[in-house]
């Protein structure tokens, strides 16, 4: 006997990650999910924008994703921000992150005052791009030293992403990458993405994402 | 490794289908297709089914069958639809990037044949 079924895999997480971005329209704050490979520069990139942020009066607040170790929310918290770490087992760290933990994450934030929550992902440019975290926006970050040819291999990743934000180009003059068709790659995979490139190092063109991102805060 | 979860996910909603249907009769196969945007390694997937099945009941001795889609785009601005086997995401016709993946997301289970 055969019993017709045709249910989404991911259908219960769809429906966590939806129920995420309801409470972030009633509550009036944004969520940006941030994902790469590790090393890509997610939590420097972080360190240069959030401070041109605070700024501009934006009230923010990270949730970090990282497996066992607290390096990089204690990176984070020297800015003077509230930073909800998510517990990973030590040695059995997940390799995305579900909506099922972004909601404990958010719950420890005083939400109602926040005007913009990051969500820094686990590093890894294949699970996350599965899993809906309920994110308003999702941005990839690549860096220069990956290679032109990383959007080609990971293609979900670039099409689920509103933002691709190439970092490290202060490396550009020791690297044998061609940026261009870099960029190319990443358009050619999805066309409609938003390409910025930054060096979270040096503060190249930090600004001008600090507003990118200014403008995308509800 | 997204498969171990997304392994996980079949079996809770065919554990969830059984239940509803009353149905005591053991799984002989359960059929999933999967979208080729969705990066499954099928090899990964088996194995992680195989290696969770053992603890339920009505899967333990359970295939699971997996269908691979291939990813298809129309074009938004001539109609023209093509399957695509290179990431490359614009219409080979009219050279347009106005496209909509009409298949190559799926990522369900479709259904389960049971022992007699």
């Amino acid at each position: 006997m055969k019993i017709q079924i045709v249910r989404d895999v991911l259908e219960a997480n769809d429906q966590l990650a939806d129920s995420i971005r309801g409470e972030a329209k009633k509550l009036g704050f944004t969520l940006i999910n941030i994902m790469s490979s590790p090393g890509s520069g997610k939590t420097s990139l972080l360190e240069s924008v959030i401070p041109e942020l605070k700024k501009k009066g934006i009230r923010l607040a990270v949730i970090e994703g990282d497996i066992t170790t607290t390096a990089d929310a204690e990176r984070i918290a020297i800015l003077d921000i509230p930073v909800a770490q998510i517990n990973t087992e030590p040695f059995g760290g997940d390799c995305h992150l579900g909506a099922e933990v972004i909601i404990p994450a958010l719950q420890k934030f005083d939400l109602a005052n926040l005007d913009l929550v990051f969500i820094e992902n686990v590093g890894n440019l294949v699970c996350p791009a599965e899993f809906d975290t309920g994110a308003d926006y999702n941005f990839v970050v690549i860096s220069t030293t990956e290679g032109e040819d990383k959007p080609l291999k990971y293609p979900l990743m670039f099409r689920v992403c509103d933002t691709a934000i190439i970092n490290k180009i202060d490396l550009l003059p020791y690297l044998d990458i061609d940026i261009n068709k870099l960029k190319k790659n990443i358009s050619q995979i999805n066309p409609k993405i938003n390409l910025m490139s930054c060096s979270a190092k040096t503060g190249e063109n930090i600004p001008g994402i600090a507003q990118f991102i200014f403008n995308l805060v509800k | 490794m997204h498969e171990l979860q997304i392994a996980q996910n079949i079996i809770t909603i065919v554990n969830d289908e059984l239940l509803k249907s009353e149905n005591k009769n053991n799984v002989d196969t359960v059929y999933f297709i999967a979208g080729r945007m969705r990066a499954i390694i099928p090899e990964t997937l088996q194995f992680s089914f195989d290696v969770q099945k053992k603890s339920h009941k009505q899967l333990k001795n359970s295939k699971l069958s997996i269908k691979e889609i291939n990813i298809a785009i129309k074009c938004k601005d001539c109609e023209h639809q093509q399957t695509i086997s290179e990431p490359v995401f614009h219409c080979n016709k009219c050279l347009s990037t106005n496209i909509e993946i009409i298949n190559g997301n799926e990522l369900y289970v479709d259904s389960i044949e049971l022992n007699e």
